[in-house]
């Protein structure tokens, strides 16, 4: 199907969205909690654009880019007043909650906003509840975090944050999907730290680097039907092995 | 602390094994215990095969569970719009002087919980508090003191007398 996203014609299949679509023709859209690997939740707010359509009689509105399917000679713009004024708003309110936030501080700059207008929350941490690290937990399949408490309490955090409760395999995905860096872990040459618990860790046969934690491993293992013999190097050097294996092979 | 088996069996019995029940499940636990123990919400995320981390997300995220053991009487000091032009905020610290806890505490005998909610849907009878699920309408704080010695004589007594 077609649709206009800026001015600009784009082709799209059913069941996309309009930043999925607007992403792959190169239309910057910002967007805190999306991530091509998990489903879209539109928990930031920050990719709203202003939608119309020809036979809507005029009517306009605003939705979030990454939860919207797109429609045959759907209107979109990306970057209109409006659609800027509500963003500006929105960053306005993130910036209350993390004024720490240095992602936060930059897209607000962007947006003519130096400073908040609200009280900026006391004792902030960089954490905006987008919930990216929750999906992402859920999607690999641990499922140990979650969302606890709600409104102005809520945070996201491991039940009971008691040890027998951990369903954490350290595999560091949660940290890495932060948009802000709010969660963080610690690994040196023995151990790595993630949400208060110290992992043990295994290394390449060959090259000797860390490839994980055996609880990471062995759920890998298990999700994927592997056996745990394959999960005993790098990629790099599995990668390697093949790489030789194929030379091998002379047509 | 041990907890007793049998009314958990129960409640899981009565309802399906899958993700759909979690409330129900919740609501029932609650009642009986009268708060969600960690053990209890452990069993029900095995029996349902629901994560852990979801169930204490739900746990945590209505007000309707406790996590703490509330108390035998819960009593519910509407906080609304309309009860607190009507003085409810008299209400709540009455409550809160005779009970000698304060929002959303629970007596050291365990008798009473107090609570703040923000409105019960009978905006008519301003100020309304709800005790034990009865709604007691136009509360005064000359009702209330009545309202409690029924409920419990001895607590109201022995407070009335150390406050005077």
């Amino acid at each position: 199907m077609q649709l206009s996203i800026d001015g600009k014609s784009v082709t799209a299949q059913t069941g996309e969205y309009i930043l999925q679509v607007a992403q792959r023709n190169g239309i910057e859209i910002p967007a805190l909690c999306h991530h091509p690997a998990v489903e879209p939740s539109g928990a930031c707010r920050l990719c709203m654009v202003e939608i119309t359509h020809a036979d809507w009689g005029g009517w306009k509105g605003l939705v979030t880019a990454c939860l919207y399917p797109v429609q045959e000679g759907l209107i979109v713009s990306t970057a209109n007043e409006k659609v800027r004024k509500v963003r500006a708003g929105v960053l306005d309110l993130l910036l209350a909650r993390c004024p720490e936030s240095e992602l936060i501080q930059n897209l607000s700059r962007q947006y003519g906003i130096e400073k908040t207008s609200f009280i900026p929350r006391p004792e902030p941490d960089l954490c905006i509840l987008c919930g990216l690290c929750v999906r992402i937990c859920e999607k690999i399949g641990a499922s140990a975090i979650s969302t606890i408490g709600r409104g102005i309490d809520k945070i996201v955090s491991v039940p009971y944050e008691t040890e027998e409760n951990y369903a954490c395999i350290g595999c560091l995905a949660c940290a890495t999907i932060c948009p802000t860096g709010e969660i963080t872990f610690t690994q040196d040459e023995q151990t790595r730290s993630i949400w208060g618990r110290n992992f043990e860790l295994v290394y390449c046969e060959d090259c000797g680097i860390a490839i994980g934690t055996p609880e990471q491993l062995k759920h890998y293992s298990e999700r994927s039907g592997l056996d745990m013999s394959y999960f005993t190097k790098c990629d790099r050097c599995r990668n390697r092995e093949a790489a030789a294996r194929f030379a091998r092979i002379t047509f | 602390m041990t907890l007793p088996q049998a009314p958990l069996q129960n409640i899981l019995d009565k309802h399906p094994h899958d993700e759909s029940s979690l409330i129900m499940l919740l609501q029932d636990v609650q009642e009986a215990y009268r708060y969600l123990p960690p053990e209890i919400l452990v069993e029900i995320a095995k029996t349902l095969n629901v994560p852990k981390a979801k169930v204490f997300g739900v746990a945590t995220f209505y007000k309707a569970f406790s996590m703490e053991p509330r108390g035998e009487t819960e009593i519910k000091v509407c906080c609304g719009t309309a009860c607190h032009v009507r003085g409810s905020t008299l209400i709540m610290d009455e409550f809160k002087r005779t009970l000698g806890v304060e929002e959303g505490g629970t007596t050291e005998d365990g008798k009473f919980t107090l609570e703040a909610v923000n409105c019960v849907g009978t905006c008519a009878m301003a100020p309304v508090i709800v005790v034990k699920d009865v709604y007691h309408g136009h509360m005064t704080v000359n009702k209330l003191g009545k309202l409690l010695k029924s409920l419990n004589p001895k607590k109201a007594k022995t407070t009335g007398a150390k406050a005077s």
